[in-house]
């Protein structure tokens, strides 16, 4: 206890320096005045009493050091010392400390941010949720569905051991109104289990939380509202619980409003309880709706543990139950993983890696600066040598400008790292992930720590370099001498090489990542002109519209309608547009007792009779569909010629039959009258165009369209040629539908063009963060080229400035001006070659890593490979050249008489 | 502490100041001892007071006590106040506290050992020194 108190009591007086000394002035005086009272007394003349009190007390300003020195803390001092000491420098060298902590600032702020979103992307996930790395999602599949059963469900709740708990969740779309009775709005709702919340540990910000009773089949309905749809459609009404809405038209009691931020498992506007209607008692995988289950994994239970427990469970369950659960397999993944897809610590962690190289960079430009302003002040070090200070101070003044520096960079990156952490968050909003980008202690500390790092880092090279000083030559030797010194250009000629070969591999891993995205957002779709072909999907309301006649009487008269306007050629409805999934059903080929492998599905498209034209891909074989295909006329089918080639090789496909054969129903069989052209339907990936069975409209129109989120709902898309710019006409089309049913709701009404475009929802999992990806590894590479090119040129112009004297002996002696530009140039260009020699051979490592992502790119990509070192030699050029110019002016009479 | 660890630098180190230590222990010890023994009394009044017991032997300058005087302020072993001498003079005086009487008879019994070990491993010296 005691040397705390002395240690506190220390820490105290070194900051009241100035009291205390004027204090200890006074004790000083005092004493004098003592002394010479006694001297005095005892019989002493005064002056002299005087001079022999001071003589006995000693020198006062050594005391005062030693007071100074026995009550504070030396080293305190020290360090505010140095502390001022290297502010007054930075500040005198301007243009150094801003360059320096711009650069710093900028690394650690892209680092930090790239830490940041990883950190939240690979461990933390959703926001609100307690201990969101113990959520496990579980999905079964069979060869024809995908989707959990609730019985199933029921039996490894029941039997598992690795999980704390499990909870079932589904999502349908339903019609709501907030009961005021204005019109509906169709959205999505949450259907789940009543443990849900409880499982994820949250619970609602107003109301209650769901019971068992509500998952009664005759249980009252209720529903939580998300904040959201709280603020957004009842402008935060305050005596919200047990308000009556409608869903589905039947009123609903809203029993609560869960915290804001709070989205699971994706974003939705309500929740509402389990209903165990004997429709949800079906054994096997099965659907639509589609169905979940998650589970919270017991304190010290495994993922791969939990996997094989429910694997043992299933196997058991589909030796009971054969008929339902034979070919079912489950998966069981963790949360962020699904939800992230399985690529993402390949994705994150090179991007992570990136923000590493670019850190490096800025810390090989910090230590090249420093380095020559600590050659530029190897004079004043060797004086200070000279007269006695230790090494030991030398270096710590150079570590704590390095400290300042990382400071003050560290506190600008944070500022950054909080705005592009935002900005990302702003630009990858989407439904389907629901993540909490909240800045921690945990980014905050890793920041600091990383500043602490770069301060190193960049203090490291001049330091060896300052203990090598050799204080007799430096003082000898004047302030220049005429050449640069050996040992510090090799310095320095590493440090740019090692720059640019960080800067290569970061440039050849944006390029293979760019030209993958490229790939798929440039691959061929088989439509041509999409720019000029408008479409959208029309949700008919089912109560109006739950049957095939009232359909396609209401399709009917839209054609009539759309056929009217103006500048539309063509038009055709269809149950999904080309960048959506189309249903996939298992079928058979009549005389074939193959599909090749039975559980085999393919995709089922139901297109109008224009369909072929508007996407103008003409008939290849026979005919397309006419409206004289109806219901009770021969079904027929086209093909494309993926699935001709694939099904019938050396056959004509004409005249052949097929029919859907799916768990339940076995449709008729369908007569192929016409193989199309490859176009493309649904393939995130866009690289082959899959086998695609289309039938007519009208001898199918029951089948549910597919939306972009894969999910079926009633109504069509409309895709309209059109001989003017589809913008032109969209509002009369918008008008004309108006016209027809205001119910009838229009979504993604756009040019078929655009919804080629990228988007992350259509892409597999394993490619679902391409597009990020794609967007972020280039402002990576860029900045790198940028920050790495800056330090070229800094490290040229040093020396030139360095090497004036020798330029202008050269220059005297005869050299010309070519051959000092040539000299410069070449000094500058060697260590880039070095460092892209390097750089390239590492990058083919790194590239690997990157496979998993890339789209119809070689790691090795010819195009990248050699992109990136030509991109780098003429921006080194150009950092190169403009120093060089300065050398060519040298004027030999001017440079030799200087110093 | 952390702050200390930072900077690599031994905390006893930094307490403790290397260069004068015996001689600054023995001079704590008489300043507690005057203290303990002559009650409340300023600098120089210590000062003045050793320098009678021990001659010029311990203090080279009057002004050195301050150094020792401060430090055991820190450590609690003496308290300072300011205040006014006989002559009528504004002073700081210092006076022993519990803790300095504790400090006192530890360091006392601590340095009479000493002084009988020193004693005793002297005469034994001189005497080998004669065989």
């Amino acid at each position: 206890v005691s040397s705390v108190r002395l240690a506190w009591a220390r820490f105290v007086a070194a900051f009241r320096k100035h009291d205390l000394d004027r204090e200890f002035d006074e004790e000083v005086r005092s004493h004098i005045a003592l002394a010479t009272e006694d001297y005095m007394q005892r019989g002493v003349p005064p002056a002299e009493a005087q001079r022999m009190a001071r003589v006995k007390f000693g020198a006062v300003e050594a005391s005062k050091d030693a007071h100074r020195d026995s009550r504070g803390l030396a080293w305190l001092d020290d360090i505010f010392y140095d502390l001022r000491f290297a502010f007054r420098d930075l500040r005198r060298d301007r243009a150094f400390t801003i360059t320096a902590t711009t650069m710093l600032a900028l690394a650690i702020g892209l680092n930090v941010t790239v830490f940041a979103v990883m950190n939240t992307m690979l461990f933390r996930g959703f926001s609100l949720v307690k201990k969101n790395s113990c959520l496990a999602y579980i999905e079964e599949h069979s060869p024809s569905a995908g989707c959990c059963s609730y019985p199933d469900f029921e039996d490894w709740r029941a039997q598992t051991r690795s999980f704390e708990g499990m909870a079932f969740i589904g999502e349908r779309p339903i019609s709501f109104s907030d009961g005021g009775g204005e019109r509906p709005v169709d959205t999505l709702a949450f259907t789940v289990s009543n443990n849900t919340l409880e499982l994820l540990g949250v619970h609602p910000f107003l109301g209650r939380d769901f019971v068992p009773a509500d998952q009664e089949p005759r249980a009252p309905p209720v529903a939580l509202l998300s904040y959201r749809s709280w603020e957004l459609r009842f402008g935060k009404l305050p005596d919200i619980v047990g308000h009556i809405v409608r869903i589905n038209n039947v009123p609903a009691t809203v029993i609560g409003v869960m915290p804001r931020g709070f989205d699971f498992p994706v974003q939705g506007d309500l929740w509402m309880p389990l209903t165990l209607t004997t429709e949800l008692q079906h054994r096997g995988p099965g659907g639509p709706p589609a169905y979940f289950a998650f589970g919270r994994l017991k304190e010290g239970a495994t993922l791969a543990g939990a996997r094989s427990e429910l694997d043992a469970i299933n196997r058991r369950l589909a030796a009971s139950y054969p008929a339902t659960n034979r070919d079912v397999v489950l998966s069981v993944e963790s949360y962020s993983k699904f939800f992230i897809g399985p690529n993402a610590s390949v994705i994150y962690g090179s991007l992570w890696a990136a923000g590493w190289f670019v850190l490096l960079i800025a810390c090989a430009n910090l230590a090249n600066l420093t380095l020559a302003r600590t050659l530029g002040r190897s004079r004043e070090f060797s004086i200070r040598i000279a007269l006695g200070a230790g090494h030991w101070r030398m270096v710590r003044q150079i570590l704590t400008e390095s400290l300042l520096l990382a400071g003050a960079s560290g506190a600008l990156g944070w500022w950054i790292a909080t705005w592009s952490v935002r900005t990302w968050a702003a630009a990858t909003a989407s439904r389907y992930q629901v993540l909490d980008y909240a800045l921690d202690d945990g980014t905050l500390t890793y920041l600091i720590a990383i500043s602490i790092a770069a301060a190193l880092l960049c203090a490291v090279v001049p330091i060896g370099r300052l203990l090598k000083l050799e204080v007799n030559g430096t003082l000898k030797g004047g302030a220049r001498t005429a050449t640069q010194g050996r040992r510090s250009k090799y310095l320095a000629a590493a440090l740019v090489a090692g720059q640019m070969a960080l800067a290569i591999v970061l440039l050849s891993g944006a390029g293979v990542v760019v030209r993958s995205l490229l790939t798929v957002v440039d691959a061929p779709t088989g439509v041509s002109d999409p720019e000029n072909v408008l479409i959208g999907s029309m949700a008919l309301p089912s109560e109006k519209y739950g049957n095939s006649e009232t359909k396609l009487r209401y399709f009917d008269r839209l054609e009539v309608q759309l056929k009217a306007i103006p500048g539309i050629q063509d038009e055709s409805i269809s149950n999904t547009i080309p960048v959506n999934s189309g249903i996939f059903r298992t079928f058979e080929i009549e005389g074939q007792d193959n599909p090749p492998d039975p559980g085999e599905s393919t995709q089922f498209l139901t297109v109008g009779s224009d369909y072929f034209r508007v996407v103008r891909a003409p008939v290849i074989s026979g005919r397309a569909f006419n409206d004289g295909d109806l219901d009770s006329t021969l079904p027929v089918a086209i093909v494309n010629e993926s699935f001709a080639a694939r099904f019938w090789p050396n056959e004509q496909a004409l005249g052949k039959r097929l029919r859907a054969k799916d768990r339940n129903t076995r449709g008729g069989w369908r007569t192929v009258i016409g193989v199309v052209p490859n176009i493309m339907q649904g393939d995130p990936l866009r690289q082959h165009f899959k086998p695609l069975v289309y039938a007519p409209f009208r001898q199918d129109p029951g089948t549910h369209a597919q939306n972009s989120d894969g999910a079926g709902f009633n109504g069509a898309y409309f895709l309209l040629r059109t001989s003017v710019p589809p913008r032109q006409v969209a509002q009369v089309v918008r008008a004309a539908l108006q016209k027809l049913d205001t119910d009838v709701v229009l979504q993604e009404f756009t040019d078929l063009r655009s919804s080629f475009a990228f988007r992350q929802d259509r892409m597999d999992l394993e490619h679902a963060e391409l597009g990020k990806y794609g967007e972020a590894a280039p402002i990576f590479a860029l900045i790198a080229l940028l920050l790495a090119a800056i330090g070229l040129y800094a490290v040229v112009v040093h020396s030139v400035n360095q090497r004036t004297k020798e330029i202008g002996v050269r220059m005297a002696i005869g050299a010309t001006g070519e051959g000092i530009r040539n000299m410069v140039l070449r000094d500058g260009m060697l260590p880039v070659a070095a460092g892209m020699i390097l750089g390239l051979a590492a990058s083919f490592a790194v590239n690997r890593i990157l496979q998993s992502q890339l789209v119809g790119v070689s790691p090795y990509d010819p195009a990248t490979v050699i992109g990136a070192p030509v991109i780098l030699i003429l921006v080194a050029l150009i950092a190169c050249h403009i120093p060089s110019r300065r050398a060519v002016r040298v004027d030999p009479v001017v440079a030799l008489r200087q110093d | 502490m952390w702050y200390v660890n930072m900077w690599n630098i031994n905390m006893s180190r930094v307490l403790r100041d290397s260069k004068l230590d015996l001689l600054q222990g023995t001079l704590d010890l008489m300043v507690l001892q005057t203290l303990n023994s002559m009650g409340s009394l300023h600098g120089y009044g210590i000062a003045r007071r050793i320098e009678q017991l021990s001659g010029n032997e311990v203090l080279l300058n009057q002004g050195t006590i301050y150094a020792s005087l401060v430090r055991m302020v820190q450590r609690g072993w003496i308290a300072a106040g300011w205040g006014i001498s006989d002559t009528n003079r504004k002073a700081k005086f210092y006076s022993i506290t519990k803790a300095g009487k504790r400090q006192l008879k530890e360091d006392r019994t601590q340095w009479e050992r000493l002084a009988v070990v020193m004693s005793r491993v002297l005469a034994t010296s001189r005497e080998g020194g004669k065989p």
